[in-house]
């Protein structure tokens, strides 16, 4: 049986996007089938990182009911090398159908929640894909929330930074466990040495009661990986780096949820 | 002294008892009267309101009604009997809860032969 997976965060710029893309491709480079849904319909990236500019049909299309999930999937499997499958859901960057997507109604965000919580019959169970990945806009919006409550688990990524600390807690009460939710906290962009006691306890100051928070994995920001700015995929192209090794072992820790 | 608090103390509890019972009247007063209104006995084909049931309107309910409205939403199409199984909550408390999602027109219910089946009206009906 397979697993859905919300990555979402209170402010934007966190690595939702990176942890997604390199999340689904350490997946697909273990031999897994993954699928990966860009559902940042207000700043699509992943045709960008993915670079893929022309689609038989967007992710906006299938939500709008006018293709089949399958049309909206582009099969990028090769970035595996041929070891598992890696599929992926693209919005439509077109500043014509960002406008489009954030006037719908709520009738038609309904409809779209119906369409998300079927993927995991056409995608999981009819496809056998092992993960779906949702890669979300920040903050409270339809789309995102949209994908959180069709999904088993959300990450939230979070930066140390004061404002965003203070709203992922209140999403942690007011957003994710009202639809019971398993949420687990990433902390991204880490500046803290947090292998020395002085730096934990840095951390731990920062956040106040961190025992009570459900943390996941504590990720330091990476020089190399911020120069690089999206321009490959981390998993792929570096192995070796401790970006990706992290990554490994969080897609053990994930089959343990 | 002692006494006179003793007494202000039992006629508050008489009080919020009454309090509770009038709230408890009162909405099954509402629940009546919107019956009346529309000319039916049973919330069956209770058509004539329809709210849609977003994640906005989920998440500003109370929660016993999330809990429900959400479980129908992943069948698609459910009894109280199967809304109870995954709730793991009694059939009768699911059914006055989906009867009440009926009347705040967020859900349909539709009768097939003994069996009432409850689902989210995804026609556009504006
Ligand atoms: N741990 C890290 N070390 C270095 N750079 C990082 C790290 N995490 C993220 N970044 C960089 O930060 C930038 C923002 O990341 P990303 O686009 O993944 O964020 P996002 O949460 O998806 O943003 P948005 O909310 O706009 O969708 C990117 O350039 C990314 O490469
Ligand atoms: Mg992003």
């Amino acid at each position: 049986m397979g697993k859905i997976i919300a990555i979402h965060s209170y402010k934007g710029g966190t690595g939702k996007t990176l942890f997604s893309v390199n999340l689904a491709t350490t997946f697909a480079l273990k031999g897994k089938k993954a699928c990966l849904l860009d559902m940042d319909f207000r700043a699509p990236s992943l045709h960008a990182i993915f670079k893929v500019n022309n689609v038989e049909c967007w992710l906006n299309d299938y939500l709008n009911g006018t293709c089949t999930i399958q049309k909206a999937l582009v099969d990028l499997s090769e970035i595996s090398g041929g070891k598992g499958k890696l599929l992926v859901g693209l919005a439509n960057p077109s500043t014509e159908a960002i406008r489009d997507m954030s006037a719908k109604d709520r009738k038609w965000e309904m409809r779209a929640l119906g369409r998300l919580l079927s993927l995991r019959n056409s995608v999981l169970d009819e496809m056998g894909m092992d993960y779906l990945i949702f890669d979300t806009s920040p903050g409270l919006q339809y789309s995102s929330i949209n994908a959180i409550v069709s999904a088993d688990l959300v990450f939230v990524i979070s930066t140390i930074d004061a404002s965003d600390v203070q709203g992922t807690k209140r999403m942690l009460c007011e957003l994710y466990d009202l639809f019971e939710k398993k949420t687990y906290i990433i902390l991204n962009k880490v500046l803290m040495d947090i292998s020395s006691k002085r730096g934990k306890e840095e951390l731990s100051e920062r956040l106040g009661n961190t025992h009570t928070l459900p943390i996941f994995e504590i990720v330091p920001c990476f020089c190399d990986i911020l120069k690089a700015g999206g321009t490959y995929i981390v998993a792929k192209e570096k192995p070796q780096h401790f970006f990706s090794k992290m990554l490994c072992h969080m897609t053990e820790k994930i089959n343990h949820l | 002294m002692k006494k006179r608090d003793f007494s202000t103390k039992k006629s508050l509890l008489i009080l919020e008892k009454i309090k509770e019972s009038l709230e408890k009247l009162n909405q099954k007063m509402e629940v009546m009267i919107e019956l009346q209104k529309h000319g039916k006995t049973d919330t069956e084909n209770f058509a004539d309101i329809t709210a849609p049931l977003d994640v906005m309107t989920l998440l500003s309910m109370p929660d016993h009604l999330r809990k429900t409205a959400i479980t129908v939403c992943r069948l698609g199409r459910a009894t109280a009997e199967e809304v109870a199984q995954q709730t793991k909550r009694a059939r009768a408390v699911e059914s006055a809860y989906l009867n009440q999602l009926v009347l705040m027109g967020y859900l349909k219910k539709e009768r097939q032969g003994r069996k009432a089946y409850f689902y989210v009206d995804k026609e556009n009906k504006e």
